[in-house]
């Protein structure tokens, strides 16, 4: 269905990268997706740029949202404005919060069986115990059925035996800066960790092209700054940096 | 254009309905108009004749701007004819004529002709509502009341002004009967089954309410209803009631679909549906109904289809999980980044579209809720910050960009105009820490409105 023609992108062909070179979450399969608490926003953008949704499709997000929430715990609710900035509409969004780790896998297992959705989206933290290999091969078969990509998205969490076609490790990369030291354009660290009936290792370092709304591959080795550029620590609490950009503040006091 | 209906003050400075908007600004400069809408009006009479069920069963309306009230035996149960009439005037809310008669033909008549009479033979002749050259033949021949009209025969009056005037007036007078036509409140949609022998097991009694929801179905389409609310209600012959509810997010017909949701409401029932010794009787109503047109099958079209799944799932996982755990993100016109956007349900809410991004710095993809506090090490007074500590691990900050100033939306707090009481503004940066994990910071309170403001974290970019 899908093929992963160029594993690792040269620094050569960087530049005008074949499409089929992207990841992509294909349709009817089961996605796994890692990521530490600190990446979850690469690793969601990751899943929502890289699935195979098709477009007016509604996109459903299934998440955990205990009745008793413990005191001190964050939410992370998906900021509508900041969709829009990357081109998603959030309009698309259907947020299901189920009650615990089990009635999320039904909730998503039902979700999957049904046509219409464009793409199935699970967020779960840590020990996933009611996600193992049959409960994996259900999701597939149900996926497989209407066609639609199932991802689960894992954080904090060590990878589990599970039927997955795919497992991937995104984690946030350093961007390439703006004018003034700004931060840049979304970049990413994704590495394919398995592949069902196929190699693996794969190892790319996405940018994302705002002008056209695609990922691009970018060369690896960029990953290590060096040290050179990393700024000196601060050597007392009244330093001023650089890295402010040379303008007003926005103000926005209406 | 003309005036359509005009209120009393405007009543009082001489304007009348009828007058051309020209004229009525001449006489009146600051005249405040709206445009008339005879479909509003309309739907606000039928909901005015829906409230005065209250008074009578026996309501009919008379358009465009009337309603006639048959209240024969009614009036003791609100305390005699002036009270009721007085309650009417009061639930009405508007500026209303009333008028008491014993046919509804002379009530009309008294009500929008009778300023000040009670008789019915005092009345103009222009109640009998003749076309304008009737009325002119009828000023003419010096006739100007009811009881002018009526001393004469009646044979005349009809050879001249026509058969619809004499049939008016003798419906004013009473001697011809003025038959209303009452509303009809729409028969609720309730069924139910008896069994001659209790039904012992919950397969079957599923099985007697799907074929119940099959006859409401056919009921409901010929109606063009469709449901938002059933009820079943199961009745135990040692005298227990179970009652099932389901609710919709679009109105329903197909029993299907009703079915899947009633097992998946079965399946959270903290105690299970137990038939005991067995089912006496299955009761079935449809609580609320919208309309809901017959579908036409289209050959081309799968897309209805879709939204209708996604109906159908949003409404079995809103009864599995409540309807509150199953949102989509709204958009909210406020300042502040955490209350510019709202979780609605989306059984119920229709979400409108998202406004097209602005120019404005862009905004994370994932916020914390709450705001995070963080330990920073930052310049003052307006510099972004150079380190932070959070959940106990130091990030670098490589690059940042800022501040983007929010001030507190002074507007909604009480005293907020005063300065110094608007309460803090946030200046928000973004910043790239050393591993190229992007976040969104803010120090809540500029130097110049507290001694120590603190930092917190609220949203990770991609």
């Amino acid at each position: 269905m899908f093929h992963f023609n160029a594993p690792v992108p040269t620094p050569g062909s960087a530049q005008d990268p074949p499409l089929a070179s992207l990841p992509r979450l294909a349709r009817g399969q089961l996605h796994e997706v890692h990521a530490s608490a600190d990446d979850w926003a690469s690793a969601l953008f990751f899943a929502l740029v890289a699935v195979e949704a098709q477009a007016p499709r509604p996109l459903l997000l299934l998440r955990v949202r205990k009745d008793k929430a413990r005191a001190g715990s964050v939410v992370m609710p998906p900021c509508g404005e900041g969709w829009l900035n990357l081109g998603l509409d959030p309009a698309r969004l259907v947020i299901v919060d189920a009650k615990d780790d089990a009635g999320m896998l039904r909730a998503g297992l039902d979700a999957a069986r049904e046509g219409g959705l464009g793409a199935v989206l699970m967020e779960s933290w840590g020990n996933l115990r009611e996600y193992d290999l049959v409960s994996s091969r259900r999701l597939i078969l149900a996926a497989e059925r209407s066609g639609i990509p199932v991802v689960l998205l894992r954080g904090d969490a060590d990878p589990c035996a599970s039927a997955a076609h795919t497992r991937w490790t995104v984690a946030s990369a350093p961007s390439v800066p703006l004018d003034g030291h700004a931060p840049g354009h979304p970049a990413l660290r994704v590495e394919l960790t398995r592949r069902r009936g196929g190699p693996a290792g794969q190892c790319w370092r996405l940018e994302w092209s705002e002008e056209h709304g695609v990922f691009r591959p970018a060369p690896l080795e960029e990953l290590v700054v060096s040290e050179a550029e990393r700024p000196a620590p601060p050597s007392g609490a009244v330093a001023v940096l650089p890295a402010v950009r040379e303008r007003a503040p926005l103000r926005r006091t209406a | 254009m003309r005036l359509a209906a005009v209120n009393g003050q405007a009543a009082a400075l001489g304007l009348c309905a009828g007058m051309t908007l020209a004229d009525a600004r001449a006489r009146c400069p600051d005249l405040a108009t709206a445009r008339h809408d005879p479909l509003r009006v309309t739907r606000e009479l039928e909901r005015l004749a829906g409230a005065m069920i209250a008074f009578t069963p026996l309501v009919a309306l008379d358009p465009p701007d009337g309603l006639v009230l048959d209240i024969t035996g009614c009036a003791h149960l609100f305390g005699g004819e002036r009270a009721l009439v007085d309650a009417v005037r009061t639930l009405a809310g508007y500026t209303v004529r009333t008028a008491l008669a014993d046919n509804a033909a002379a009530a009309r008549a008294l009500a929008r002709f009778g300023a000040d009479v009670r008789d019915v033979r005092a009345l103009p002749v222009a109640a009998l509502e003749l076309d304008a050259d009737g009325q002119a033949g009828l000023r003419r021949a010096g006739l100007a009341t009811l009881g002018d009209l009526a001393a004469r025969p009646m044979a005349g009056l009809a050879a001249r002004f026509g058969e619809v005037a004499v049939s008016r007036l003798r419906a004013i007078l009473g001697e011809a009967g003025s038959p209303i036509t009452p509303l009809r409140p729409a028969e609720p949609i309730r069924l139910e089954t008896r069994f001659p022998e209790p039904l012992a097991r919950t397969d079957d009694a599923l099985d007697v309410i799907e074929e119940l929801l099959a006859q409401a179905s056919q009921r409901m389409e010929e109606r063009q209803l469709g449901g938002r609310r059933f009820l079943v209600v199961l009745y135990r012959s040692d005298n227990v009631r179970r009652r099932l509810a389901v609710d919709t997010g679009q109105p329903v017909r197909e029993p299907a679909a009703v079915m899947r949701l009633l097992r998946e409401r079965i399946d959270t029932l903290s105690d299970p549906l137990d038939p005991g010794f067995g089912f006496d009787a299955i009761a079935l109503a449809v609580l609320r109904v919208e309309h809901l047109p017959s579908r036409q099958i289209m050959l081309e079209g799968h897309r209805e289809g879709q939204a209708d799944t996604l109906a159908a799932l949003v409404d079995r996982l809103g009864v599995r999980l409540g309807q509150e755990r199953v949102q989509r993100l709204a958009f909210c016109d406020r300042h502040l980044p955490e209350r510019a956007q709202a979780l609605v349900p989306a059984a119920t809410e229709r979400v409108p579209p998202w406004p097209a991004p602005d120019d404005r710095p862009p905004r994370p993809l994932l916020l914390l809720d709450p705001p995070q506090p963080v330990d920073v090490i930052a310049g003052v007074p307006d510099s972004p910050p150079q380190r932070f500590r959070w959940r106990g691990r130091l990030h670098e900050v490589r690059l940042a960009e800022g501040p983007e100033r929010i001030g507190a939306e002074w507007w909604r707090r009480r005293g907020g105009h005063v300065p110094g009481h608007a309460g803090e503004t946030r200046d928000y940066y973004r910043i790239e820490d050393a591993l190229g994990r992007r976040y969104w910071i803010f120090r809540h309170g500029l130097f110049t409105e507290k001694p120590d403001p603190r930092w917190y974290l609220h949203g990770l970019f991609a």
